[in-house]
């Protein structure tokens, strides 16, 4: 039970590793949303010569200052894709996680009874609850890069057709995260997991890796 | 290879004088000479296209300061421009406060536009800086080859010595002159972009001048003292119109057909302008890459 303890320790570790790379990863989608969605909402002002002022004496120049600012929107765009790949590898991470600690309860050398496993001592939690809390974790995640991927495709549709109130709907879908229940703003749709039900998975695991930690671990294994 | 020291250049000074003297110019080098020319060349390449990628690092940084000076002033000057129709509520009871508001946002575009200009004067100089080296790429025999002692030199002491090694490559394949040409083609987009950020430097400087006052700035007016000396080096000043070259884009000329807008200072004019700036049509950044990356190979080392 201790060897497993430990075990599920270290997976909560990486979990945490995970949560700040999507963070990071997060905010970096957000700045290049807004870069692009500068880029497009500029686009029609571009288009039309009247807007060019004395530039106009330039020959050429709005051609070439619409192709360039063309040329960074699809860098930019691209770039997006890539940081959705980079999502993608957290949420497979979430994913071998859970199939992992799953792993661990089933095939452990010494079983654990069904009360071992629902064991909770006073307010840690107990391993099921993790294991639930895993899968939890991963949906979210899951739901939520979804929902990005689907984000970047419509803002590559607007590209054509600006709109800037669209665009700013999406840049809101995009920094709230919806799946992802944060402290300021709880929006539950549907069946999805609502903030408190986050909040408390996330407590349980620090919880966990608290209470289990070393020093304790001998009074709370069997 | 390249030794300094007064005995030895005493002495190539005095065979200097002797008719048998060996010109570099067309004929091919004699073995002896390229074998002791190329390293001396080798090493003022090697140290002339850092310099270049420096002053292009140098650049991006001047353009990128003198753009937020000039998104400051262009946001400066439509605060002004909007404050007798904002909407202050409960501010609006305090006395002045327009007036107040306008001044301080007047002196904001004052301080920007001056910032602005020493942002492009920062700009002319570091192109002036590409131009001088790119013309340094080539080394000149110092002295005399019959001189035990060989020595190069940046600046020519013999018509004859073309400073290009009669032509032999460098380091692998290209010549003098081929590093001379893509030197060549990477500073005209910094010589012809800096062209264009001037007539912008003018738009912005002159937001809020109305032409009727007679303080708008033209462009043929000198942005900066001794800026004509400036772009004089960088062929950006006629002698002929007694004004700088207007600007053109890259392999284009600008005798296109202009369309005159009357109104020179609506938002979205001034939306293009500060486009503009960031677009850097002239410079095309692949090009640019890539002409460091494959200099940088046939050289053997990473110019970053």
């Amino acid at each position: 039970m201790e060897a497993m303890v430990k075990k599920y320790q270290s997976k909560f570790r990486k979990v945490r590793e995970d949560m700040n790379r999507w963070n990071e990863l997060q905010s970096r989608l957000v700045s290049q949303f807004r870069n692009s969605s500068s880029i497009i909402e500029r686009l029609q002002v571009l288009q039309q010569s009247k807007n060019y002022g004395n530039l106009n004496f330039v020959g050429g120049i709005g051609d070439s200052v619409l192709a360039k600012q063309m040329e960074s929107l699809n860098n930019i765009l691209l770039a997006m894709r890539k940081t959705l790949e980079e999502f993608h590898v957290i949420v497979m991470s979430l994913k071998k996680m859970h199939h992992d600690g799953r792993q661990l309860v089933k095939g452990s050398s010494s079983r654990l009874t069904v009360k071992q496993l629902q064991q909770q001592v006073g307010i840690k939690p107990s391993l099921v609850d993790c294991l639930d809390g895993l899968l939890l974790l991963y949906d979210m995640h899951h739901s939520e890069y979804l929902l990005k991927s689907s984000v970047v495709s419509a803002l590559s549709a607007l590209a054509l057709k600006p709109s800037s109130s669209d665009i700013y709907a999406l840049q809101q879908v995009l920094v709230d995260q919806p799946n992802i229940a944060t402290k300021e703003v709880c929006v539950s749709i549907g069946s999805l997991p609502a903030r408190k039900e986050r909040e408390r998975e996330i407590e349980k695991f620090n919880l966990f890796l608290t209470s289990y930690s070393p020093k304790k671990s001998a009074n709370s294994s069997m | 290879m390249e030794t300094l020291d007064s005995t030895s250049s005493s002495s190539s000074r005095a065979t200097d004088l002797k008719p048998e003297n060996l010109s570099l110019g067309s004929s091919p080098l004699s073995p002896s000479v390229a074998r002791l020319w190329r390293p001396a060349a080798q090493r003022n390449l090697r140290n002339q296209w850092p310099k270049l990628a420096s002053y292009r690092k140098q650049w991006s940084s001047f353009s990128s300061a003198g753009r937020s000076h000039a998104t400051a002033l262009v946001n400066a000057h439509l605060s002004q421009r909007y404050m007798p129709m904002m909407e202050l509520g409960v501010l609006s009871d305090m006395p002045d406060i327009r007036k107040k508001a306008c001044a301080k946002l007047f002196k904001q575009q004052e301080l920007q536009r001056s910032s602005l200009l020493s942002s492009y004067k920062d700009m002319v100089v570091v192109v002036i800086h590409m131009i001088n080296t790119s013309r340094s790429m080539r080394c000149f025999l110092k002295g005399t080859n019959r001189s035990p002692l060989l020595q190069f030199s940046n600046c020519s002491e013999d018509l004859n010595d073309n400073g290009d090694g009669a032509g032999i490559p460098v380091f692998a394949f290209w010549s003098i002159s081929t590093h001379e040409k893509l030197a060549e083609e990477l500073i005209q987009m910094f010589i012809l972009e800096l062209s264009l950020k001037r007539l912008l430097v003018v738009e912005f400087v002159s937001i809020g001048c109305e032409v009727s006052h007679g303080n708008r700035l033209n462009w043929s007016n000198e942005l900066y003292p001794d800026e004509f000396d400036h772009l004089r080096k960088s062929n950006l000043y006629s002698d002929e119109t007694h004004e700088p070259v207007f600007p053109r884009l890259r392999e284009r000329k600008s005798d296109d057909s202009a369309i005159i807008s009357d109104n020179h200072s609506s938002p979205e004019v001034l939306q293009v302008y500060l486009t503009a700036w960031l677009a850097e049509v002239n410079i095309d950044t692949y090009r640019v890459d890539e002409i460091f990356a494959t200099v940088g190979e046939e050289m053997h080392v990473g110019i970053t």
